[in-house]
């Protein structure tokens, strides 16, 4: 395989550790997290989740993302060959800063989330001269 | 006692996380990118496939005799340089993916859709390979 070829990375069912009332499979979305000096931003892989099908919720430094897909688009479709489940998205993070929630955004496009989570100002970095003795 | 799914999705669910375990077991699926589903819808063969993130006018698709091609390349924008990675899953890089249909198509009536990261090609059945409803005579 090419060094640049892409490999699929199966999807890892997750057990929601709060009751739902609506059954279904729910997977571990793939992230990428990285942080730079104002802000953290988490994007997350969702194919088949649309635009208001994201929920975000962060209460006290714990942050959730949940997804939904449309399931009407599998009506009166029969499986011959399957390499995929199909079902919603959920993961929980820790979030080790001090987040900004005000100005927290959100951007669901083509099946990936972009979370912008700015940090706190007194959770900023800061440069810090060092006298000279 | 007979399992009951009140929602039809929830049985689709159900059915192709069985039809995961039978083909794949504890090897775990295919590693093959994008991963399909095809699926039978009467008339046509409907093959969806996950591809988050990837913009739609630069996958290819092509369909020959019984096979369906998906070629395309996933790219993503590089943070700025003093970003710090806590974690990173998500691939990048070039995929091309070849997918047998286990039937004769119409090729030149296919169609494809992206939406919300995934991929929808319908394929119509050749003519002669689709159901038919065969109606009996009254004596």
């Amino acid at each position: 395989m090419a060094p640049n070829e892409l490999e699929a990375k199966p999807k890892q069912k997750v057990e929601r550790r709060d009751e739902t009332t609506r059954p279904g499979t729910f997977f571990q979305p793939a992230v990428d997290i990285f942080e730079t000096k104002d802000e953290l931003v988490l994007v997350a892989d969702m194919p088949g989740v649309p635009p208001d099908g994201v929920d975000v919720g962060l209460e006290g430094d714990e942050l959730s993302i949940e997804g939904r897909v449309r399931s009407g688009e599998y009506d009166g479709l029969k499986p011959l060959y399957v390499e995929y489940g199909v079902g919603g998205y959920h993961r929980r993070f820790t979030l080790g800063e001090m987040i900004d929630r005000d100005g927290i955004k959100a951007q669901m496009k083509n099946g990936v989330l972009v979370l912008r989570l700015p940090k706190a100002e007194r959770a900023r970095a800061r440069r810090i001269a060092v006298d000279a003795a | 006692m007979a399992l009951v799914y009140p929602d039809p999705f929830a049985q689709l669910q159900g059915e192709l996380e069985r039809m995961l375990d039978a083909a794949f077991g504890h090897a775990g699926p295919s590693r093959l990118y994008p991963p399909v589903n095809v699926f039978d819808a009467g008339d046509t063969y409907v093959v969806k496939a996950e591809l988050p993130g990837v913009a739609p006018d630069t996958i290819h698709i092509d369909v020959e005799d019984d096979t369906l091609t998906l070629r395309g390349e996933r790219v993503f924008s590089e943070p700025s340089r003093d970003a710090a990675y806590h974690r990173r899953e998500r691939g990048a890089g070039q995929f091309r993916r070849v997918v047998r249909i286990p039937g004769r198509l119409a090729s030149d009536e296919a169609k494809a859709e992206y939406r919300d990261g995934v991929l929808t090609v319908r394929l119509p059945k050749a003519k002669e390979a689709r159901p038919r409803r065969v109606q009996i005579e009254a004596a």
